[in-house]
């Protein structure tokens, strides 16, 4: 028997976020007029204990059998609110989502189109209601864990979050793509800003991973083939020419960044005008000996090309103009900067050793770059408003660190996504920085943006923390946003959808009724291409399905 | 969710409840958040345009665009650009479309029913296939060669949807169709054979030496 719909729309203010732009009571009152919709209450902040408490009241006092919340981004609040109704008695997702604050009030601040910005606000929530009238309650999938864990990549942020994982008694596999563990400090010198030297930090790590119980290592690694899911990633790599195959719960990725080699800039010649990784190498091979050094800053940075800034070059010049001086009071150096990064405790106060000991700091417009010549390096001083010719026996450019080919293909595997630049996505940059989207895969390390030794280290620990929570529970649960076979007898067991999923969730198998599509639902994301695709019309995904979607659409025209 | 959820029967259903412009934004060639989801979204939404516009819509309608989720500014200049070319082009059934409401929108649904049929899913739903690794035999097709098939499949299932639906509606003779559904009378000729050889149509009487052909309910 269908039971009658009873629809709570509840929508927030959330401050100002969306009063300010929104009149939020009226939209509250609209919402109260639409089909199905017996309560609709407004909340200062529907998120506080003060508007979950409401939600679960007016579950109770107006038998509420679907929830709308009209707020914020799903992507931060909705496993909130589904657990609010599931605490009150509700199937949890029987909840709905209108997101009119980052999609209406915040964009739609002009307050000339305020009827514009509610019209829209109303077509959203409409929207939502005609959607949530067509929710049919789902179970949470739960699927066990593989107690073993993947890092790839052994550096700093690779060994750390492999003898984290190893030390709480998870046993780790630990790839390298060189022959050798360590990654880019060993060719560094010191580290900034404590002055602690690189070979020993790395040199410490690579022993105590090696005589780890836990720690399995192969160098000389290269991953060939992923299947699976969270919980169940069958990896097969190859290592100095025998291939393996592994069953893993969770994967970290700390394959780190590459150097910018800076081509034709300045007059790079590895020579007399070098990168701050080679002046690093100079240094550990004791062969700096330069009386009158000229280092630039952003060189190949915040460019068209590479938007993005490297952050820790600033740190990094500052730290070696310090040694040059500190080998050679009389010497004299120049750094030719934009803007400088020296954020934190520490890096302020090497700024200010640096320019104790007579470093002097040029700010350059990039509009008008320094020019490196022969035996001199001529720069605008953008504060001075003159033009200044700096003799120069060594130059050192700063250069950024760089995604790598190498992370692309780590990334396509396990499909990481990556930006523009090469570098790692977080699910989330505030609410889940550690984590890839796809789940039971975590980052750390300079392989999601340039980070210091430090850094790299904080969020190795902080990702083996976070892909031992799987480890520890031995299940993971999964959100039912999964496809499903709607209609079984429609399937004609064709297998056009399987060749289209990207995720292998998809099988055909033979039934008592022939040929029908099995779906994987651990290893569906639920992207729905295979609904899209279907002849039959026989699957769909249970968020999205074509009528929820045809309603969505019906409400918005209906206006 | 990802733009390969757009199912190109709803997309067509939105135009025919009136929608005047629907723009697909999805990730970069490549970047796909769910691998290859773009693509599959891209050939969808390139055949409904196709259909919709043989329907009589203007293609300009519908658009498929792609950013990246980092890209806010992009994502604004998309969007602010689609707002501007369909203020342009008017509302749905206006000078910018072949054919006025409320005879656009018929014409639309005819194009939906098509696009939730067999014959256009397959093709299309076979197509990253056939270019990429080909069909059983290994051979490979051009994307050229497949939008060629997919074109043919588009005026074919057009006409053979309209006869249906007109059919549906009475009993008609080749003559009458042919001028009211604007089709040669020979192609018309061709569809009702066909249609009434797999049993979509029989013989209901004969008019003025004119046969009259009648919709055969179908079993689900």
């Amino acid at each position: 028997m269908e039971e009658e719909l009873r629809i709570g729309v509840f929508v927030c203010k959330c401050g100002s976020n969306i009063a300010g732009a929104l009149d939020v009571e009226g939209l509250a009152e609209y919402a109260s007029t639409l089909p199905d919709v017996v309560y609709a209450p407004w909340n200062l902040y529907t998120c506080a204990d003060a508007g979950l408490d409401e939600i679960k009241k007016g579950i109770k006092e107006h038998n509420l059998n679907r929830v709308v919340v009209a707020s914020c981004s799903p992507r931060t609040h909705e496993p909130l609110f589904r657990s609010v109704c599931e605490e009150a008695g509700m199937n949890p997702y029987l909840f709905e989502m209108v997101n009119i604050r980052d999609q209406c009030s915040w964009v739609h601040q002009d307050k000339s189109l305020a009827e514009s910005s509610m019209a829209k606000a109303r077509d959203l929530i409409r929207m939502g209601a005609a959607k949530a009238a067509l929710l049919k309650p789902q179970e949470i999938i739960v699927s066990g864990v593989e107690v073993k864990a993947l890092v790839i990549g052994g550096g700093i942020a690779g060994l750390t979050a492999a003898i984290s994982l190893g030390n709480r008694g998870f046993p780790v596999i630990l790839l390298e793509k060189e022959k050798e563990l360590g990654g880019m400090l060993r060719s560094l010198y010191k580290l900034a800003p404590m002055d602690a030297d690189a070979s020993e930090v790395i040199n410490a790590k690579i022993k105590e991973a090696e005589d780890h119980p836990n720690i399995e290592i192969y160098t000389g690694a290269t991953i060939e083939k992923v299947e699976g899911f969270i919980g169940k990633f069958d990896v097969t790599f190859s290592a100095n020419g025998t291939s393996k195959d592994v069953r893993l719960g969770v994967v970290i990725i700390a394959t780190g960044a590459g150097n910018l080699v800076p081509e034709g800039m300045y007059g790079y010649d590895g020579e007399k005008v070098i990168t701050q990784w080679e002046l690093e190498e100079r240094f550990k091979a004791g062969k700096v000996d330069a009386n009158n050094v000229v280092i630039i800053q952003c060189v190949g940075a915040r460019s068209p090309e590479r938007q993005y800034c490297s952050r820790i070059c600033c740190a990094i010049g500052i730290k070696n103009a310090i040694l040059i001086k500190e080998m050679n009071p009389e010497a004299k150096v120049h750094i030719l900067y934009r803007d400088l990064m020296m954020y934190g405790v520490e890096n302020e106060d090497q700024l200010r050793k640096a320019k104790e000991l007579g470093v002097r700091f040029v700010k350059y417009d990039p509009k008008q770059p320094p020019v490196v010549e022969e035996n001199k390096v001529t720069v605008f001083h953008q504060l001075m408003g003159t033009e200044l010719e700096i003799p120069q026996d060594m130059v050192v450019l700063s250069t950024p660190l760089v995604g790598t080919e190498d992370g692309v293909k780590v990334g396509n595997l396990f499909r990481a996504g990556l930006d523009k630049n090469k570098f790692f996505l977080e699910a989330h940059v505030k609410l889940r920085p550690l984590d890839c989207g796809t789940d039971g895969i975590f980052i750390c390390g300079s392989a999601h943006y340039p980070k210091d030794v430090r850094e790299s280290i904080m969020q190795a620990l902080g990702a083996a923390s976070r892909a031992s929570i799987p480890l520890s529970q031995g299940e993971v649960k999964i959100e039912p946003i999964v496809t499903c076979l709607v209609d079984k007898d429609a399937c004609r067991g064709c297998g056009l959808c399987v060749a289209l999923c990207p995720y292998n969730a998809l099988e055909i198998t033979t039934t008592d009724e022939g040929r029908k599509v099995n779906v994987i639902t651990v290893a569906c994301k639920g992207c729905g291409v295979c609904a899209a695709t279907c002849y039959r019309h026989a699957l769909t995904i249970n968020s999205f399905t074509d009528d929820q979607m045809e309603a969505q659409i019906h409400s918005f025209m209906a206006a | 969710m990802c733009t390969g959820r757009m199912d190109p029967a709803v997309m067509a259903d939105a135009f025919v409840h009136g929608l005047d412009g629907l723009l697909v934004l999805g990730c970069l060639f490549g970047e796909c958040h769910y691998v290859t989801g773009n693509f599959n979204a891209s050939h969808k939404v390139n055949m409904t345009k196709e259909m919709l516009a043989y329907a009589g819509m203007n293609p300009g309608r519908l658009s498929f665009r792609n950013l990246s989720s980092a890209e806010a500014d992009v994502f604004v200049k998309h969007v602010t650009d689609f707002s501007k070319e369909i203020r342009d082009l008017g509302p749905l059934g206006g000078e910018a479309d072949k054919f006025p409401l409320p005879k656009l929108k018929e014409k639309l649904e005819i194009a939906r029913i098509s696009l939730a049929g067999p014959k256009l899913r397959w093709v299309v739903g076979k197509k990253p296939v056939f270019i990429e690794t080909g069909n059983k035999y290994h051979e490979i097709f051009t994307e050229h060669e497949i939008n060629r098939t997919l074109s043919g499949i588009v005026i074919d299932e057009m006409a053979t949807h309209s006869i249906l639906a007109a059919l549906q509606k009475k009993p008609a003779s080749v003559k009458e169709l042919a001028k009211d559904l604007e089709i040669p009378p020979p192609e018309t000729l061709k569809y009702v054979l066909g249609l009434k050889r797999r049993g979509f149509l029989e013989l209901e009487s004969v008019q003025d030496h004119s046969p009259l052909y009648k919709y055969v309910e179908q079993e689900a």
